[in-house]
């Protein structure tokens, strides 16, 4: 078999580090895996404050700060063509042959994809969220994903309800899109040396206390709980705008020295929380696949959680219990854990954990669907307008104006700035490990 | 060897014998579709958009008094005799049709009015000499479009002003429509000579704005027969008006009622057939008790 050919991809979100998230996370993890394959990664993302410019984070892994600032959710402004000069350099510059692109609620995503495809670059694009069809917020993001899905390679989601729920929206073939979940880093999630006593069970929650998040149910499931079981303590940890009726929860039952509230909890801290619990409570009332549980797990707390989205297919039946999004039922799955509790040994399950999720494996299957994308055949714009015009009567006109602008302000850019005149950036060969195993040769 | 079964799971790696982008045949297989829609028949259509063909005339009327009294064809004293009547007509409404009849809600209502009556009196002069420098174009455009944005926005179904035993609270849309007719009623008033005319045509109007949903509220919560009555009783009462008054109103009105009875509701059966509501495990969650805050 000859050898893999190597790519070199540019992964685009307005979601990146510094800030903690799933799809921040998900993109950091799978560009340090496809660089110890031997792939060649670059992330580009916009400013965050006062960061902006070129750096270079673990194992050599370029990060483009755009100079644009965020102007609503962590999202930039659109600006349709203001993006095509520098991401045209970018491309040209780093030798990009697969622009990867993450969340649906990112312009910075949906522009670069628009200008790739118009450049001639194979495009994928990874899906990480649920989104409804009914209300006008929706309506108008599954438009935008039509658009961009109408003409793209291959397309990723993270569950098999979140790939339902994408080919329903954005009407591509089922086909085309292939289900990689997330993994979870199992070096950074271990359990605690010492086993907890079940004298007293401690039930953990980490979340963003927001409508969302069932922060709501919560408030009605903790004085229950406490009311039913004597021995059972909350820690809650996240901070939002339902934070307030926790408190106030709190002070109503007097359950001060039973529900303890930590506030925001920083990402370094997250596993020193986890491990000083048995359980870990998860109530969203919407979730494309929860890598909350899954750290949960692999820092060995038996999981409850609510039956929504993907949330099912996470983890297998001996390591979670679900129950639907009410809060009697909720109750009844607490109860029902606890009883569970003294059969489950956190380092057999973190043991199997690691077996189960690896980031190395998303890899190798996201290596997959890159050289798929890189077969299909290259297409000149008459060819791929007529995709296009499936869109919708009016809409589907209307992409094509988009596209076609796009093409003429490509030319005219090539025309202005041409190839030759961008340095192509020499690939960067890190000595210090070398220097590392001369040293040890010598001893 | 038999080959393993495809499982709808994420854990445990690519699943050997199945590519990443296998469809199953269980794809899609819990989506339900037009779970909520409701099935809907032409005369029962027709017969609900009587409650905006009601509420036209009524503005339409209003309308054609303000034309009178602008140009001087009732006097104030008739108004005075048509406001007194038209209370006297909402109270014996408001009687007949409540299912307890309890003094405390009459005396209830009886106190408001005479604050409102006796505010809008002391507040008359200050209505008389509001608009005197803009001119009569401007005054005329103005209240065209409010009263167009009033007829927009207005809620058909129920009142703004709260009756006892309405089930929805007021939403921003309709608290919008009534401070719309509210100003162009202000605006006509500030056009009149004396006093006691801007006392009377204030009060008829904001009678009518304020208190007419809720009186046919009151009829249709009653029983349907007289508010099917009481409408083309309404009806024919503002096309006669409205005929007196001028022609090509007459005829733009009767093209109105005709479109919003008969065009409309085919219209909204035509469309329906095109309702797509998609539902499955991807919904979010609802909760099944109420938020108190």
């Amino acid at each position: 078999m000859d050898q893999q050919r190597k790519h070199t991809i540019l992964m685009v979100s307005d979601f990146f580090y510094p800030n903690f998230g799933g799809v921040e996370s998900h993109i950091y993890y799978l560009s340090q895996c496809l660089l110890k394959l031997g792939h060649k990664v670059v992330v580009m993302t916009h400013s965050y404050g006062k960061r902006t410019g070129v750096r270079y984070v673990t194992n050599g892994l370029k990060v483009y700060y755009v100079p644009w600032r965020a102007f609503l959710m962590q999202n930039t402004l659109p600006t349709f063509y203001l993006t095509l000069p520098i991401i045209r350099t970018i491309l040209i510059r780093e030798r990009i042959s697969i622009v990867h692109g993450h969340q649906a609620f990112s312009t910075l995503c949906h522009e670069a994809l628009m200008h790739a495809r118009t450049m001639g670059y194979k495009v994928v694009f990874t899906d990480h969220s649920l989104y409804g069809f009914a209300d006008v917020g929706s309506i108008h993001m599954n438009k935008v994903l039509q658009f961009t899905l109408a003409d793209i390679s291959q397309a990723i989601c993270v569950s098999h309800t979140s790939k339902e729920n994408t080919v329903l929206r954005s009407g591509i073939t089922p086909d085309r899109v292939f289900v990689v979940p997330n993994a979870v880093d199992t070096a950074m999630f271990t359990p605690s040396t010492c086993r907890l006593s079940c004298d007293e069970i401690v039930i953990v929650v980490i979340s963003r206390l927001v409508y969302r998040k069932g922060a709501d149910l919560l408030v009605e499931v903790i004085p229950e709980v406490c009311h039913l079981f004597s021995n059972v303590r909350f820690i809650v940890g996240g901070d939002g705008p339902k934070r307030v009726r926790l408190e106030e929860m709190r002070e109503k039952h007097s359950l001060q020295d039973r529900v303890e509230m930590l506030g925001a909890v920083p990402h370094a801290r997250v596993r020193s929380v986890l491990i000083s619990g048995h359980i870990f409570l998860n109530s969203s009332l919407t979730e494309a696949f929860c890598i909350a549980i899954l750290e949960a797990a692999s820092c060995g707390l038996l999981t409850v959680s609510t039956r929504v989205g993907g949330v099912p297919e996470v983890l297998p039946d001996d390591m979670v219990v679900l129950s639907e999004p009410d809060p009697g039922d909720m109750v009844h799955a607490i109860r029902k854990a606890i009883v569970m509790l003294p059969s489950i040994d956190p380092y057999a399950m973190h043991q199997r954990m690691k077996k189960l999720y690896s980031w190395h494996d998303v890899a190798k299957r996201t290596e997959i669907v890159y050289d798929r994308a890189l077969q299909s055949s290259d297409e000149n714009l008459l060819r791929r307008l007529p995709r296009y015009l499936k869109c919708g009567s009016w809409a589907g006109k209307m992409f094509c104006l988009v596209m076609i602008v796009n093409f003429l302000l490509w030319c005219l850019l090539d025309l202005w700035q041409p190839v030759e005149s961008i340095e192509e950036v020499p690939d960067l060969v890190f000595i210090r490990n070398e220097h590392e195993d001369v040293v040890h040769d010598s001893i | 060897m038999e080959p393993s079964k495809w499982k709808k799971v994420a854990y445990g790696g690519m699943q050997p014998g199945y590519n990443d982008n296998y469809t199953d045949e269980s794809f899609l297989e819990e989506m339900v579709m037009n779970a909520n829609v409701v099935k809907r028949g032409m005369p029962k259509v027709m017969l609900d958009s009587v409650s905006i063909t009601q509420y036209v005339c009524i503005v339409s009327l209003v309308v054609s008094v303000w034309a009178h009294t602008l140009s001087l064809h009732i006097d104030e004293i008739s108004l005075l005799k048509l406001d007194i009547a038209l209370l006297a007509l909402g109270f014996s409404v408001l009687l007949l049709t409540a299912r307890q009849l309890s003094i405390q809600l009459l005396s209830h209502y009886l106190l408001n009015i005479s604050f409102f009556i006796s505010g809008l009196y002391v507040l008359a002069p200050i209505y008389y000499t509001l608009t005197r420098s803009i001119s009569s174009d401007s005054i005329v455009a103005l209240t065209v479009s409010l009263l167009i944005i009033h007829l927009f926005l207005h809620d058909y179904s129920g009142s703004t002003i709260r009756p006892p035993g309405a089930l929805k609270n007021p939403n921003l849309a309709s608290n919008i429509s009534l401070n719309a007719s509210i100003v162009a009623s202000v605006l006509v008033a500030s056009r009149l000579p004396s006093r006691l005319h801007v006392f009377t045509i204030m009060l008829f109007s904001l009678q009518v704005f304020l208190f007419a949903p809720l009186i046919t509220f009151c009829i249709k919560k009653y029983s349907n027969k007289v508010h099917l009555f009481f409408s083309f009783a309404l009806m024919s009462m503002a096309l006669s008006v409205v005929y007196q008054l001028h022609s090509m109103l007459f005829t733009l009105l009767l093209g109105l009622l005709f479109f919003i009875s008969v065009v409309c509701p085919y219209w909204l059966i035509r469309i329906q057939e095109y309702k797509f509501e998609i539902n499955g495990s991807w919904d979010e969650a609802k909760l099944c008790f109420d938020i108190t805050e």
